[in-house]
């Protein structure tokens, strides 16, 4: 079983996912033309937040990039299946093998077969995924006839983690940062289209409870860093896992949101240290 | 019948503090790992002999047994076959994940279905259990004791840290903190499952650094100042405690001095940037 087997053998009571039928699940979305947004929600924070998988239409055939999680497990293969026509897909990147992200891996072969699957850990095994192509940080790969470059990502919180930069569109996929906890109801939105009451909170939020070590964080040091990432990369859309994907043209306002959030999280441990250790 | 107190070891474990078993999986040499320490001046990393960069999982045996993180998926039979040997037919009370990251938590369904009385046992932080298959498990934090019979297991906040989802341990009889991802370092073939008083070299920064360089990769951007002053907080807060990682090994002797070490780490890694993945 792909990365390990956490989610089949802890399975105490649930046993499976929270899937509402197949059959109300919406459409996948588009981000730009040939990369669609297959969103699933998670409760948190007294809101939603995304676990996403998207789905991009490369000369060569249909690649996932990541695979969902096992909370949404048959919801997510009927609407790849749909948005499909049947044929599912033929590749898989991982942004990292967290299970959230990993966890579909075998029910997806199980029914596309045993298709390429593509990681950065350096050492697949570890992972569970003894079968993985390695993709180097730094280094582009053809997938499907399609060039991805592999990027450091400033912000995650496995060491494993890439960012999948997407020659062929400009998107730049994106775990765990850039999420955003959205109100229910706005499942569908792209980030500059949710209410803007709260949409800083979501973004504050999401990180503040994601990337903790964002609390000792020296904020120009890493936002400069993101910054010259898009200078080198430059992006149609960025495609979070865990939140709506944000246009080019809301790109700065979701950077500024960013930054503000950062430099609070990090204000926090400089005025209250050890205060919120424990989460 | 408790397991024997003696220094017993096998292939891969050995009672390392009285009550407490050390279960290690080295897998392969890490050759680039190796490289780049040779070439910042580490020359005993370039003997010839395999460098590993271990999982560790702790079985706590006192009245009660706890095992502390699973391994990878890649040493399932191992991690089985450790515990078998070690409880030798007693039950596995509790099985606790530190954080549900695969190379620490890979064969929890492995070993519950061997050892399906075994309690789950997860970190309380966080709101995203049910994203694991966590949320039926006995959540601890900061507030939380395990009592083990001659063993008792606290749960510290994770002060340095990956996934979010996540604590530390320790056991107040033995004083013996478990950072899990902290703390670690590489070792060379021949020091595996030996404490760092067991062998010959000394620990230093550079094994720290290759280490924290990749694994804690947001090193790199840190405001240095803050990272000490938790640093020292903890030396504080756990004085004297032995250090049992998750990727290293078990530190008995002045383990102060690896606090003062690990602040030296992360001033590197804030000048030089990450070493790498790992």
């Amino acid at each position: 079983m792909s990365a390990g087997d956490l989610s089949a053998g802890a399975a105490t009571t649930r046993g499976g996912s929270s899937d509402a039928p197949a059959a109300a699940a919406p459409s996948p979305i588009a981000v730009v033309e040939g990369v669609e947004w297959i969103h699933e929600c998670f409760p948190e924070g007294g809101g939603h937040l995304h676990v996403s998988v998207y789905l991009v239409r490369a000369p060569g055939g249909n690649i996932l990039v990541d695979s969902g999680s096992f909370y949404h497990r048959e919801r997510l293969a009927a609407r790849i299946r749909g948005a499909t026509a049947g044929e599912g897909i033929r590749s898989l990147i991982l942004s990292h093998s967290d299970y959230p992200h990993s966890g579909n891996i075998p029910s997806l072969r199980g029914e596309w077969g045993d298709f390429e699957i593509v990681a950065s850990c350096a050492d697949p095994e570890l992972q569970g995924l003894p079968y993985a192509r390695r993709a180097r940080i730094g280094e582009t790969l053809e997938i499907l006839g399609r060039p991805f470059t592999f990027l450091d990502p400033p912000l995650a919180d496995r060491s494993h983690t890439t960012w999948v930069y997407d020659g062929g569109s400009r998107v730049l996929f994106v775990a765990d940062g850039f999420g955003t906890i959205h109100p229910p109801g706005a499942c569908e939105r792209f980030w500059g289209a949710l209410p803007e009451e709260g949409r800083a909170q979501g973004v504050a939020e999401f990180h503040r409870q994601t990337l903790r070590w964002l609390e000792y964080v020296d904020p120009d040091r890493l936002l400069d860093t993101l910054a010259r990432m898009f200078e080198r990369h430059p992006v149609a859309a960025v495609a979070p896992i865990h939140g709506p994907p944000i246009g080019a043209d809301d790109l700065d306002a979701y950077l500024a949101t960013l930054g503000d959030a950062v430099r609070a999280i990090a204000g926090r441990k400089r005025n209250h240290p050890r205060k919120d250790d424990d989460g | 019948m408790p397991p024997g107190r003696g220094n017993r070891v096998s292939a891969n474990h050995r009672e390392v503090l009285p009550g407490i078993h050390w279960i290690q999986e080295c897998g392969r040499h890490r050759a680039a790992i190796a490289d780049a320490l040779v070439a910042g001046g580490a020359a005993w990393a370039g003997s010839g002999r395999a460098l590993h960069v271990p999982q560790n999982a702790y079985l706590l045996a006192g009245r009660r047994t706890l095992l502390f993180d699973t391994l990878s998926p890649a040493a399932g039979d191992l991690v089985l076959d450790a515990l078998d040997d070690i409880l030798g037919g007693r039950p596995l009370d509790y099985l606790a994940v530190s954080h549900p990251d695969v190379p620490h938590a890979g064969n929890t369904g492995r070993i519950l279905r061997r050892h399906p009385e075994a309690r789950l046992v997860a970190p309380k932080a966080g709101e995203t259990h049910a994203l694991y298959h966590l949320d039926d498990a006995l959540h601890v934090g900061p507030d939380d004791v395990i009592d083990l019979g001659d063993l008792t297991l606290r749960f510290p906040p994770a002060t340095f840290l990956d996934a979010a989802l996540h604590t530390w341990m320790s056991e107040e009889t033995t004083r013996t903190l478990f950072p899990v991802d902290w703390l670690g370092f590489p070792h060379l073939e021949g020091e595996c499952l030996r404490r760092t008083d067991e062998i010959d070299a000394e620990i230093g920064l550079d094994r720290l650094e290759a280490f924290h360089s990749r694994v804690m990769f947001w090193f790199q951007y840190v405001d240095v100042d803050v990272v000490r002053a938790a640093t020292d907080d903890l030396a504080r807060e756990f004085s004297g405690y032995r250090l049992a990682p998750a990727h290293g090994l078990v530190i008995r002797d002045d383990p102060g001095r690896y606090f003062d070490l690990m602040n030296e780490v992360v001033a590197r890694v804030a000048e030089t940037g990450r070493g790498g993945v790992l």
